[in-house]
């Protein structure tokens, strides 16, 4: 391409991390920092808004002066800045938002607003394009996190189409409250898939209902209710406190701990659990992505980390290729933020300084 | 008070529905259950019935904390992940109870200090099966 090469700073805060970013052409990540709050809420099982704001206020300056630092960037040196607008936690998105929207009014740069869930889309879109193995329009994507399980159709000039969604807890929340009950720390997902291998996936039998209306709609809350009701009808309880006990004293316990703690048909109801949550969302992505005639599967979100999931949809022997991105930028990140940014700056479609962030924004 | 029983989750759903006429306007209402008890498949009905939203759009704020209906009709709120009152400084619960619009609370209840004393409790209790009895107070 000729010309000179076109540089973005992103900048994430929509829920756990603070991430920033910069990256040339839409596929060369020059930097992505991200300042994870795991261990600050690995204590309250949960994210917690009222320190994820603080937190985010904490980092954010160091971030973006690090990402700019390490990409050997100024801020006169970037061409637009970029920065995620919804959906997330008000507080923590008004952070990131804020502090975006005076870099680009101080540096006469165009502000760019990226929807979060087109980010997680792109992290595979930036991917593809540095690697030049382009994915085939239209594909599917599925976007499965601890607060979205979505199916998109995504069309040329990354138009998109929803085709289904969670009507009741997120893949993700469903792993977290799964390893809550168990006495797992939090996040739960990886703790659950990094001990799903030592069980036996058939241990327990876990069934969906069929779906009325939409067909692509997903549902998590009964597997969770059903996980719930064989806890609660087996002696569990000791178990549970001896997890509950050692995560007091032992905020990151390693899998060989938790495996020392963990009693085999415990580990059967991780690994059935797990194979049933895996097999819904690979059921219905196929069934979506037949609806279109798709020609690539994407997945992308926190949860495209699962190495069960990424196992599974390979031996899927599905008729399109399936891109999963790398770890680093399956779960929140900045350089994904500025991937989806590049088109839209490509197209002149910029915010104003005006422009709220927005708690519940859509992407179809 | 008032006890109802249903028997799946389209009755749970129809009842929602059912009492979203009667609630106070913008009034706060506790959904109060264990885990997998039903609270946001009640709260699918009342909001549906508040006609703020579909009942199949109503999905659980556990993560995202707040969700926020037919813009500004219905607000449904999550507590689960939250361990300490100052946690919710940053919310703005506040605003959502000056707001008018009905507020459903999961989770709320143990924060008892930061609700209005002026408040519906909706308890919510599930056999094990698919059973439930649902049980509404109106406080004041």
């Amino acid at each position: 391409m000729a010309g000179k090469p076109v540089r973005i700073l992103a900048i994430e805060s929509s829920c756990d991390e603070t991430a920033a970013a910069v990256v040339e052409d839409g596929e060369t990540v020059l930097s992505s920092v991200v300042a994870s709050q795991l261990i600050t809420h690995g204590k309250y099982g949960g994210v917690v808004p009222e320190l994820a704001s603080r937190e985010h206020l904490r980092a954010i300056v160091p971030v973006v002066r690090e990402a700019l630092e390490a990409a050997h960037a100024t801020l006169g040196s970037v061409d637009a800045i970029a920065v995620t607008v919804g959906p997330g936690l008000v507080g923590s998105l008004l952070v990131g938002l804020t502090y975006a929207k005076s870099l680009s009014f101080a540096s006469g740069r165009p502000l760019i607003a990226v929807n979060h869930i087109e980010g997680h889309i792109h992290s595979v879109i930036l991917e593809t394009r540095r690697d030049a193995t382009l994915v085939a329009l239209p594909a599917l994507a599925l976007v499965v996190s601890g607060g979205h399980t979505h199916l998109f159709e995504v069309s040329e000039n990354f138009a998109y189409r929803l085709l289904g969604k969670t009507r009741d807890d997120a893949a993700g929340e469903a792993f977290d409250k799964v390893a809550k009950l168990l006495g797992f720390g939090y996040p739960g997902g990886p703790i659950i898939d990094s001990l799903a291998p030592q069980g036996d996936a058939s241990a327990v039998r876990f069934t969906f209902a069929k779906m009325k209306g939409n067909a692509l709609d997903f549902s998590f809350s009964g597997l969770k209710t059903a996980v719930l009701r064989w806890v609660e009808a087996q002696p569990m309880e000791v178990e549970i406190a001896a997890r509950r006990a050692f995560l007091r004293h032992h905020p990151q316990p390693s899998t060989e701990e938790w495996l020392a703690l963990t009693p085999p048909h415990t580990l059967g109801l991780l690994a059935s659990f797990q194979r049933a949550v895996i097999t819904e969302l690979l059921t219905r992505a196929a069934a979506a992505a037949g609806t279109f005639g798709a020609r690539a599967l994407i997945v992308a979100g926190g949860v495209a980390c699962n190495s069960g999931l990424r196992a599974a949809a390979k031996s899927a022997h599905l008729p399109y290729p399936v891109y999963f991105p790398s770890p680093g930028l399956s779960t929140d990140n900045a350089a994904m933020i500025a991937a989806a940014a590049f088109p839209k700056l490509a197209r002149g479609e910029f915010a104003t300084l005006e422009i709220a962030a927005q708690a519940n924004l859509t992407l179809a | 008070m008032a006890t109802y029983r249903t028997r799946s989750e389209a009755e749970t759903i129809a009842l929602g529905q059912r009492l979203a006429r009667e609630l106070p306007v913008g009034g706060v209402v506790l959904l109060i259950g264990n885990l997998g008890a039903g609270k946001t498949t009640l709260a699918k009905g009342i909001v549906s019935g508040l006609g703020a939203a579909a009942a199949d759009e109503v999905s659980s704020p556990t993560f995202t904390l707040i969700h926020e209906y037919g813009e500004g009709r219905a607000y449904h709120v999550d507590l689960y992940r939250l361990d300490a009152p100052a946690e919710l400084a940053t919310l703005g619960l506040d605003e959502l109870f000056d707001s008018g619009a009905p507020v459903l609370i999961e989770w709320g209840e143990r924060f008892p200090a930061l609700l209005p004393e002026r408040r519906t409790e909706i308890r919510i209790r599930s056999d094990g099966a698919d059973e439930r009895e649902i049980q509404i107070e109106h406080l004041t």
